[in-house]
């Protein structure tokens, strides 16, 4: 049948979107879509846009079978992708799950070979419709929410609260990926270009990039660390270019298990901080020695960071292994500092 | 007047370079500025300052001699913070507090490290069983020498620490009343410490006479528990002067020692230039009367417990 070379172009987009989703979904929160999710969006409208019938169909759907959802979650959607969602991320997903599957079939016609589909012929939509149906929902929790960010809006927004304004900018990410091979260092160390290795002192090697400037420590069993990126894709291109480089001097590398492990925020509160009533009034989460270091250490519960606060309000935020719970902890902690404020 | 002097804080960084001309390193400058964060007033007397110097450095070189006693008891080459640990047993809420102070030591390097990438590197290059390691030797010792299991036990309480309570209250008041260049001038002095200045710290120690000399560890407790002795000397002064401080309705007013009254009235003569600046800072006096009360042993046994004094000197710090 034609449907089928369609379809097995379509599942392989979607294989290719699983890879992606299933490592950067956990990244995923409704209230601050992230660059990651433009290069992805981008990469459908690349795709879509060979495509040329693209934008008709989206009215062509009222032919499909959509009765089992009411008609207004199409326009709701709309509205609750650009109003950005407070910390009521659980809500956000419970209405957003069932449109998405609505908005999947909308944005994967638009995005692409459904559309053709479409137009062949109703006796081609049914089982491609079905299979759309079926198709979106495993991915649904993940990809589903892709189409989504492309209606946003392309700056990050800013978690709306109660006037804190201020974003923690991310500052290190440390990462760890599996190349799945055994390395030998000295070969590495030898050929590479930015490279070191001292054997004698400690037994990986130290490889430092220019763009994005990071640098890996690659040990003998395939494991590699990489520092310094300041964004969660930036931590992943970084790791890829130096999987890249191992492949390159002739080790069947891959790239397994990439993780964020650390990551590093701060910014600046701009008022000077009473640290001595902070220490003293919430004494359970803080310890302060100036003598040893000039910043309170705030050990914060919920989420579980530790926040460095110094007297002149620059705050650093630690200890996040994704990018949604250092925005929550400087939100947590932004009306505490705020009532310390030194007149 | 005491006012009108030049920050302590400026001074340190002009004088220290001129130091060495033949008198030996001092603390005094950098005491001064100490004393203000624990308590004391704003421009702390030279005086005081003098005499809280003499009394840290004669007990520390004490302590010092005890620990390689205990040391040569070990068979061992340095003195490591096993035998300092060793001498502070007896008092188990200061060790607590030096086991507080080792473990947020080694916490603070863990997350500095996580944050500067170059500190990862470097950590990662020295052995990786630097976490904690201050955590593991305290540990360890204390289990090899607790015999009832009371040592133990301080690991899993966790008591406040009224001293510490106190002290942190007291600076929560100093700084509740300051404006913005003052408090940023208190947050300096509070962060000087000895183990800020290590190399001067050990100059003045001087330990080369000493057949056993203390490892870097050892160095570190040593600056805190110099530290922890002026913190001791000005919250008992502090007691002190409130003491003197004379109360209408006190009833033990008539119970005031001679030594006490005369104290007391040697300030008031010296009090007639600027009584308001003065009874501010804290009085050599208040020093002296303080060491005096917390050596003597009062009390119905203390005629009977000098065994129980070494060298008959009575630590503060332990």
């Amino acid at each position: 049948m034609e449907e089928e070379p369609y379809l097995e172009i379509y599942l392989d987009r979607c294989m290719n979107q699983d890879e992606l989703a299933s490592t950067s979904s956990h990244l995923f929160s409704p209230i601050v879509p992230y660059d990651s999710y433009l290069h992805t969006s981008s990469n459908q409208e690349t795709i879509a846009s060979p495509l040329e019938p693209s934008k008709e169909p989206s009215t062509d759907l009222s032919s499909v079978d959509l009765s089992f959802l009411p008609d207004e979650l199409n326009q709701e959607n709309t509205e609750q992708t650009l109003t950005e969602g407070k910390p009521g991320v659980e809500g956000n997903h419970e209405i957003q799950g069932a449109p998405s599957r609505v908005q999947s079939l909308n944005e994967k016609d638009s995005g692409g070979i459904c559309t053709d589909d479409f137009s062949l012929s109703n006796s081609g939509l049914n089982p491609l419709s079905d299979g759309n149906s079926t198709l979106p929902s495993p991915e649904n929790s993940s990809s589903g929410f892709f189409p989504l960010t492309s209606m946003t809006p392309l700056m990050p927004v800013t978690p709306v609260s109660e006037g804190s304004g201020i974003v923690p900018q991310l500052q290190n990410i440390v990462s760890t990926v599996n190349l799945a091979c055994k390395l030998d260092l000295k070969k590495i160390a030898l050929q590479a270009k930015n490279a070191e290795y001292n054997p004698k002192r400690f037994a990986a090697v130290i490889m430092r990039i220019r763009e994005p400037r990071t640098t890996a420590l690659i040990f003998s069993s395939g494991k590699m660390v990489c520092t310094g990126a300041k964004s969660e894709e930036l931590s992943r291109l970084a790791a890829r270019k130096f999987a890249r480089v191992v492949q390159k001097l002739g080790f069947p590398a891959r790239f397994l298990d990439f993780k964020i492990q650390n990551m590093v925020g701060s910014c600046d509160m701009r008022f000077p901080i009473r640290l001595e009533s902070l220490a003293l009034t919430h004494q359970q989460f803080s310890s302060y020695e100036p003598e040893l270091f000039p910043g309170l250490i705030y050990r914060m519960v919920k989420p579980r960071i530790v926040l460095l606060i110094f007297v002149s309000g620059k705050v650093v935020l630690t200890g996040a292994k994704e990018r949604s719970e250092i925005y929550e902890a400087f939100e947590n902690i932004y009306p505490i500092l705020k009532g310390f404020k030194k007149a | 007047m005491n006012n009108t002097a030049p920050s302590p804080m400026s001074a340190i960084a002009t004088s220290s370079s001129g130091r060495g001309t033949g008198k030996s390193t001092s603390f005094a400058l950098e005491l001064q500025s100490m004393m203000f964060s624990l308590g004391d007033a704003r421009r702390p007397l030279h005086e005081t300052a003098v005499l809280v110097e003499d009394i840290v450095h004669t007990q520390l070189i004490n302590l010092l001699q005890q620990a390689a006693e205990v040391s040569q008891l070990r068979g061992a080459r340095v003195i490591s913070a096993e035998d300092l640990l060793f001498l502070m047993r007896k008092d188990k809420k200061k060790l607590k507090r030096l086991l507080k102070y080792m473990f947020f030591r080694d916490y603070k390097s863990k997350i500095v490290k996580g944050i500067e990438e170059d500190d990862l590197l470097e950590d990662k290059f020295s052995s990786s069983s630097n976490v904690n390691k201050r955590q593991k030797i305290a540990q360890d010792f204390l289990h090899s020498i607790d015999q009832t299991g009371e040592l133990l036990a301080m690991f899993e309480d966790d008591e406040i620490d009224d001293i510490k309570q106190e002290r942190m209250e007291r600076a929560e008041r100093q700084t509740r009343m300051m404006d913005a260049a003052q408090y940023a001038e208190f947050c300096e002095s509070r962060q000087l410490s000895f183990s800020k200045k290590a190399s001067k710290f050990r100059d003045w120690l001087d330990c080369s006479s000493m057949e056993i000399k203390p490892n870097v560890i050892a160095m570190e407790i040593l600056a805190y528990l110099a530290y922890e002795t002026v913190a001791q000397l000005v919250d008992l002064a502090l007691l002190v002067r409130q003491d003197m401080a004379p109360k209408a309705g006190d009833p033990f007013s008539h119970a005031i020692s001679a030594t006490f009254i005369q104290y007391h009235a040697s300030a008031e003569s010296t009090a007639a230039c600027g009584i308001e600046a003065q009874s501010n800072a804290i009085q050599p006096s208040h020093i002296r009367e303080a060491i005096r009360r917390y050596g003597h042993k009062i009390g119905p046994v203390s005629p009977f417990t000098s065994a129980y004094r070494r060298n008959g000197m009575t630590f503060l710090a332990c």
